[in-house]
């Protein structure tokens, strides 16, 4: 964040993004056009279009990136601190699916335009995926190196089937009704998740396991 | 008309029966109908034209007209058949969902035990779904169709509806008390698996990779849930 704060024009490009945020939420995805936009952010048609040469769609896929990018900065600091891997699943999956939930601008779109919406979410499909593998990999490196990890698991592999599995269970839980059940959650984590990856252990935490500060 | 109209006109809001557009199979087997099965040769001739066509244009610009050409018999017996395009799409999509869940099925009842009946379920779902062309072109073009039946709420009554389909399958190799859960899990790490637009490392219509995944993965987390003393009373049904 710190070296992207410093280019030229970023913080303009951020105020339309916000700006664009706010816009669909009160208008929705069709309605909201560039001149609302740049009335929002109080700057000029032409500097919307000069951040955004793509135009409307272009800046709407962005915003939904943008807002991808937040929800994912929340969830990892939602999760540092975890005693252990397992918690750090659970920590994420209950807190994720509430975000989910009470996003109301989400839960509004998903509701008012799905036909527009669920394309974009899914066209950007690799960027949750590609945050949470990234996010993941490093403490299943870590599990490998303390001999933890269950054998021959492959830590890259590992890494994506959990991140596809945390990605599919957050948007539609399914059975798993709202994850908010402590007991249930564990038990998903314990086996459905974990069960192939690492051994299953009491709860309590390694010594000196804390999750780190987010790596994005 | 659009696909997904008529996805939703197959599927009664709040409807908590199994919706017949996405038939699979009743559990206990057989299907109930047989939809597909019984259509009559020129019937299934007119569904397999239309397939051509969505394939080729999509389904917003298919008409009835290129569907009598490509099944090779006039626009009337079209309409004799399978009625206006609403009703030919709605039957297509039924005859399709039907055709995969049932080859899905067979796939499973075929094998001798859990690990051969996931390969064997998994290989033939991601052929069926990747190497259909029609399905390939909506998705492409045309993919809010689709999306609305897989991912959120959509995607929840999927799970549901595949995991109430597979549970008597699964209840041979994981005893009926854990049969829903797998169920449901084993069809969403296909559904995690098998979506497009993202690098999927493992190709499932592979059977060594199915394998790879099925065995790292899915199978250990089954084998300690038929371990465990304590019965999942904790994970409701969602309907």
């Amino acid at each position: 964040m710190t070296d992207e704060g410093a280019r030229p024009g970023f913080a303009r490009t951020q105020r339309i993004l916000e700006a664009a945020y706010v816009c669909v939420a009160r208008f929705g995805l069709a309605k909201t056009t560039i001149e609302d936009v740049a009335k929002a952010a109080g700057v000029s048609r032409a500097s919307v279009y000069r951040a955004f040469p793509g135009g409307r769609e272009d800046l709407l896929r962005r915003t939904v990136v943008w807002e991808m990018d937040r929800f994912f900065r929340d969830l990892a600091a939602a999760v540092s601190g975890a005693p252990d891997f397992a918690t750090l699943l659970e920590t994420g999956l209950r807190f994720a699916r509430r975000a989910v939930r009470e996003h109301a601008v989400l839960q509004k779109v998903l509701v008012t335009e799905p036909e527009r919406l669920l394309p974009l979410l899914t066209t950007e499909q690799h960027r949750p995926l590609r945050y949470i593998t990234g996010y993941l990999r490093p403490f299943l490196d870590r599990e490998q190196q303390a001999g933890r990890l269950h054998p021959g698991v492959d830590p890259s592999l590992a890494a994506d089937y959990l991140a596809r599995m945390l990605l599919s269970l957050i948007t539609s839980p399914g059975r798993w009704g709202e994850l908010d059940d402590p007991a249930a959650v564990r038990s998903l984590v314990e086996h459905e998740l974990l069960g192939g990856i690492l051994p299953a252990e009491a709860p309590g935490g390694e010594p000196g396991w804390a999750a780190g500060p987010p790596r994005m | 008309m659009t696909v997904r109209q008529v996805l939703e006109a197959e599927r009664p809001p709040g409807a908590a029966v199994t919706p017949p557009w996405w038939g699979l199979v009743p559990p206990g087997g057989e299907l109930a109908t047989g939809e597909a099965a019984s259509a009559s040769g020129t019937e299934a001739r007119i569904l397999a034209g239309a397939l051509a066509c969505i394939a080729r244009y999509g389904v917003a610009k298919t008409t009835l007209d290129d569907i009598a050409r490509e099944a090779g018999c006039s626009r009337a017996t079209v309409y004799r058949y399978v009625g206006g395009k609403e009703e030919l799409l709605t039957r297509l999509v039924r005859a399709e969902a039907t055709r995969i869940g049932r080859e899905v099925m067979a796939a499973a009842s075929a094998a001798q035990d859990l690990t051969e009946a996931l390969v064997a379920m998994a290989v033939t779902a991601a052929r069926a779904l990747l190497g259909h062309e029609a399905l390939r072109f909506v998705l492409a073009h045309e993919p809010e169709a689709v999306l609305s039946f897989i991912a959120f709420e959509g995607g929840d009554r999927f799970l549901a509806r595949c995991a109430d389909a597979l549970a008597p399958t699964f209840a041979r190799f994981v005893g009926p008390q854990h049969a829903g859960r797998v169920a449901e899990w084993c069809t969403r790490v296909l559904l995690a698996y098998l979506t497009p637009y993202d690098a999927v490392p493992l190709d499932l219509t592979d059977p060594d990779d199915a394998r790879r995944l099925i065995s790292a993965f899915v199978l250990p987390g089954v084998a300690r849930l038929a371990a465990s003393p304590a019965p999942d009373a904790r994970t409701p049904t969602t309907t």
